[in-house]
């Protein structure tokens, strides 16, 4: 290969580069304690709210799909730049649900109700995954690292 | 880096070795990047799409008979994720002022305002007129110093003997656009 070849590729690695969080993201994702049963796969992600509205007050919704269940989240920005995630498993079951955030804030943990609603209040901004553990507590389902 | 040497990676991660894991995700991630970005995805989506794929590399850690195909393991999954992410779509709603937000960029390059480099946005200029085979194959084989032909001969379906001749015919063609413009210089 010659420099001018070489350059070229050089020029073209550096078109388009990875966020530069992208490592990080992947690193935080797969930093499980134990491999998951079951990937969920992001399927669709709507946002609600704009200028139109008061600030603070910006909406996002986001559905996970694994082939056991679904897990659809809304994230909605709170005036003291926390948020809070509202949840819901499909179909509806009274599992524990964890929300991971990078070390070293502490993972939290809620069950759900028999529908499946959990609520995960005062979050703060950053990446975050969900966990949803089986009913014998091992087999779960992950979500991709998101950033809240 | 090759294949042997992911390979070893791999198995040292399988092991639980943390750092054997993070240097295969710094290593790989420009690849899965670039494959998911030549699907058409938008960059937030490719950056889902690369994790989902690592997620899923992880949970079938033990089932890998050959560690040394992580590589084309990674880029045929990231290709698979991307093609059902593109599939299953996006919906923006209503005050539209998100609208565009969940439209595929057409090809790798980003933004034209990143290029501020006279020779890169020339460059740009005749690289996005190159075919869409080019265009993943340079984009790939920009991203490893010692690509591996093997893996991507068969994440891509293509004859692993023809990876190396299309890059050959490929770069030849964009250098052949770039000595005839007189924008590009010497």
């Amino acid at each position: 290969m010659d420099p001018l070849d070489a350059e070229i590729l050089d020029r073209i690695a550096r078109f388009d580069p990875p966020p530069a969080d992208l490592d990080d993201r992947v690193l935080f994702a797969v930093e499980l304690g134990s491999p998951a049963a079951e990937v969920a796969h992001r399927a669709e992600e709507t946002l609600v709210g704009s200028g139109a509205r008061a600030a603070g007050e910006r909406t996002r919704t986001i559905t996970f799909d694994a082939d056991s269940r679904s897990v659809m989240i809304t994230v909605v920005d709170r005036p003291d730049n926390l948020v809070r995630i509202d949840g819901w498993l499909a179909p509806g079951a009274a599992l524990r649900v964890e929300l991971r955030r990078p070390e070293p804030a502490p993972a939290r943990t809620v069950t759900a109700d028999d529908t499946g609603r959990f609520v995960f209040d005062e979050v703060p901004h950053g990446l975050a995954q969900l966990l949803v553990h089986g009913d014998n507590g091992n087999a779960r389902v992950v979500t991709p690292s998101l950033v809240l | 880096m090759s294949d042997v040497r992911l390979g070893a990676l791999l198995e040292r991660a399988r092991d639980g070795d943390r750092d054997s894991l993070q240097e295969l995700v710094r290593e790989l991630n420009p690849v899965l990047w670039r494959v998911a970005r030549g699907q058409g995805l938008t960059a937030e989506d490719a950056a889902d799409v690369v994790q989902t794929s690592w997620l899923e590399l992880l949970r079938r850690l033990h089932e890998i008979r050959t560690p040394r195909a992580v590589t084309a393991w990674l880029i045929t999954a990231t290709r698979r994720e991307a093609w059902h992410r593109r599939h299953r779509g996006r919906r923006d709603v209503p005050d539209g002022t998100l609208a565009l937000d969940g439209v595929a960029d057409p090809g790798p390059p980003p933004d034209q305002r990143l290029l501020t480099d006279e020779r890169d946005r020339v460059l740009w200029t005749h690289f996005s007129r190159l075919s869409q085979r080019c265009r993943d194959l340079l984009g790939i084989v920009a991203q490893v110093s010692r690509p591996d032909y093997s893996a991507i001969a068969e994440a891509f379906g293509m004859p692993h003997g023809s990876i190396g001749p299309t890059r050959g015919r490929c770069l030849a063609k964009l250098r052949e656009m770039l000595l005839a413009d007189p924008t590009w210089g010497a």
